[in-house]
């Protein structure tokens, strides 16, 4: 083993306390980038009580899992996560540091890069390995072109967009060494101050974890049609989403949002309503197994990348879709 | 109350594809036939320093700095008739967007703004929507030994501090700094206001700048950390999309529910 590649995979944890999908796709990414280098694989679990997040991690198929166990690394702050973060990569001393593109990574990963004196490529849906280097992909100019970069400095930096990987799976192993690493952050320094946190009520499921996804785009005209995808979205036990527009106008709330500035999903089924399919859409989405499309323009991009399609009308066309599935699904 | 927005001029992002030229001879992607337009969160940015200014009035003093090979004044004249004071444009060929990475075009605004004097709060999209990087704030404000606060959807100045809602995957924090700080905006923040015809007139005659890299003593692409390998073509998924139909729309939403049903799709 070359002690100087080695790859460290930042593994977030969700409000549940368990390391988020996409961290899991990291590091089937970092351990593909480790074998390429020969090096080692390392993952990083900051939070707090990280017992049973630490527990399923070590047994994914990494060298080693570094812990950072503290009450203030509980919930996300840039001035605790920044400096216990880079703790790790000192003691670690990585080539490649990897971690999934999230809200949470848009703010750690740039500065990080900062402190750290190194670029970053953000939204990363692949890299290739050949004997210059190891380049890494990602979306430009709005989704109409990709770019491959590769980096002046070390370590180099990358987050990498949900739906780029398979999620590693917990082996039946004996799991990986985990070390408790220790950091001493104080509460009094910050320079940001949380005066309160609003969490919304989340009704239905998810969007990251629902296996259908109903999704709305302008063609639902209002509010009102919303209503009638949610109805349709509650008969398939599916989570509502929508494209940019219905966001902007209102008619949703922003964590519906879908595509390149939304969320990045890959359930089986997208159902997309009034949905026109522009690339930046189609970032976040075209990673679904199956796509159906009801668009009253028969010349809608979206009918380019669906598997089903319905040309019409969708005031018309999705009552009488919902009606049946009330009545042949069980 | 000095506050600066960075806005980037980037060729139209809701153009369709084929109007992103790719030449790989330059490692270049040249737009076709659209326009330059000001980048998407750029205007939110500008939006939330205009919200400060509706509250604080002639207080406030809204600069916009852009960088870039060559800046239209017509697109970044739109930044001055929704309610800018002052453009500062500075240009050339060292800055071409293709050249220069994140990290070099952040250096370039904090030397753009330290020789403006005077700020106190930095406002920032969360990224280009051309090279789609979002770190130039981050970069900033640690490069001028600031404050930064990310995503946000609501900037409103408190005294001497800056409030602001900011976003998080199930719902949003409110969070207050010192000034001066940067903030980066999110699309939440709200769009861009239009100009009525006497503002688009009235800014015609506002005062614009004009600095190239000597001005700002700016060493150009030699700062960079990433290097650009290449440009291509995505692939797009392909569907074998196979349209279902009725008598009447009704029926072809039924036949649709039924035969998925069949294929065992749900
Ligand atoms: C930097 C950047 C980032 C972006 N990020 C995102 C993103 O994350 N997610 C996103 O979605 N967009 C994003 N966009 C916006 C994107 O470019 C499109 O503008 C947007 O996706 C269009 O949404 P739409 O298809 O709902 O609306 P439109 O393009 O207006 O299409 C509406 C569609 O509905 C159909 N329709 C209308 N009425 C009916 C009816 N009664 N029945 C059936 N069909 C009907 C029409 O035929 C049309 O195809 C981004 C843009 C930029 C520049
Ligand atoms: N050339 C530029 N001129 C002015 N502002 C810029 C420029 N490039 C980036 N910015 C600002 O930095 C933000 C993030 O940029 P990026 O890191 O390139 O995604 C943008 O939304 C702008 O507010």
């Amino acid at each position: 083993m070359n002690r100087d590649s080695a790859v460290l995979v930042f593994l977030e944890l969700g409000s549940d306390n368990a390391v988020l999908p996409v961290s899991l796709e990291c590091i089937t990414a970092g351990r593909k980038l480790a074998d390429a280098l020969q090096g080692w694989l390392f993952g990083l679990i900051m939070g707090s009580s990280v017992g049973g997040a630490a527990d399923h991690a070590r047994h994914c198929g990494l060298d080693r899992l570094y812990t950072l166990d503290c009450p203030l690394l509980g919930v996300y702050h840039p001035e605790t996560y920044c400096p216990a973060f880079l703790r790790a990569c000192d003691e670690t001393n990585p080539h490649f540091i990897l971690m999934g593109d999230t809200l949470a990574s848009a703010d750690l990963a740039p500065r990080a890069a900062f402190a750290l004196d190194t670029g970053l490529i953000t939204d990363c849906v692949g890299f290739e390995a050949d004997r210059s280097g190891v380049c890494f992909i990602k979306p430009v100019y709005s989704s109409n072109v990709m770019a491959a970069y590769t980096m002046k400095t070390k370590p180099y930096l990358v987050t990498i967009r949900s739906g780029t990987e398979d999620p590693a799976q917990r082996q039946h192993d004996k799991g990986a060494e985990v070390v408790a690493l220790a950091v001493e952050i104080g509460e009094s320094t910050l320079m940001v101050e949380v005066l309160e946190r609003v969490l919304d009520e989340q009704e239905g499921p998810r969007l990251t974890s629902s296996s259908i996804i109903v999704s709305g785009g302008r063609g639902v005209g209002g509010p009102e049609g919303f209503a009638v995808l949610r109805e349709l979205a509650r008969v398939l036990n599916a989570a509502v989403g929508a494209s940019r527009p219905p966001v902007d106008l209102g008619w949703v709330p922003p964590k519906a949002q879908v595509g390149q500035t939304g969320e990045k999903v890959g359930p089986s089924v997208y159902v997309a309503i009034g949905i026109s399919g522009a690339t930046q859409h189609l970032a976040g989405m075209s990673a679904s197994r199956t796509i159906v499309a009801i668009n009253k323009d028969p010349a809608a991009n979206i009918f380019k990348v669906a598997d089903y399609g319905v040309v019409g009308n969708q005031e018309q066309v999705v009552p009488a879709f919902t009606e049946v599935l009330k009545e042949i699904l069980p | 109350m000095n506050i600066i927005v960075c806005i980037k001029q980037v060729p139209d992002p809701e153009g369709p594809q084929e109007c992103f030229l790719i030449k790989p001879e330059t490692m270049r992607v040249e737009p076709r036939g659209i326009p330059p337009v000001l980048s998407l969160f750029d205007e939110n940015a500008l939006e939330a320093a205009l919200r400060i200014k509706d509250v604080y009035k002639d207080e406030v003093k809204i600069t916009v700095v852009s960088i870039g090979k060559k800046i239209s004044n017509a697109v970044l004249q739109k930044a001055l008739a929704v309610g800018a004071d002052e453009l500062v444009k500075v240009e050339g060929e060292t800055f071409d967007s293709a050249c220069l990475d994140s990290f070099a075009t952040a250096t370039a605004i904090v030397a753009s703004i330290r020789k403006l004097g005077a700020y106190d709060l930095i406002l920032a999209g969360r990224q280009s929507a051309d090279c789609n990087a979002g770190q130039v704030g981050i970069f900033l404000a640690g490069l001028l030994g600031i404050p930064a606060v990310t995503l946000a959807r609501k900037v409103v100045v408190q005294g001497a501090h800056v409030v602001v809602e900011r976003l998080l995957s199930s719902g949003y924090e409110k969070v207050r700094t010192l000034l001066p700080a940067v903030v980066i905006v999110s699309n939440e923040a709200g769009e861009m206001r239009y100009p009525t015809m006497i503002q688009r007139m009235e800014a015609k005659k506002k005062p614009v700048k004009t600095w190239d890299a000597q001005d700002i003593g700016f060493e150009g692409a030699t700062l960079n950390r990433l290097v650009l390998r290449r440009f291509f073509a995505p692939e797009m998924r392909q569907g074998q999309c196979r349209l279902i139909d009725g008598e009447t729309l009704a029926e072809a939403g039924r036949n649709l529910a039924q035969r998925l049903r069949r294929d065992g799709v749900i």
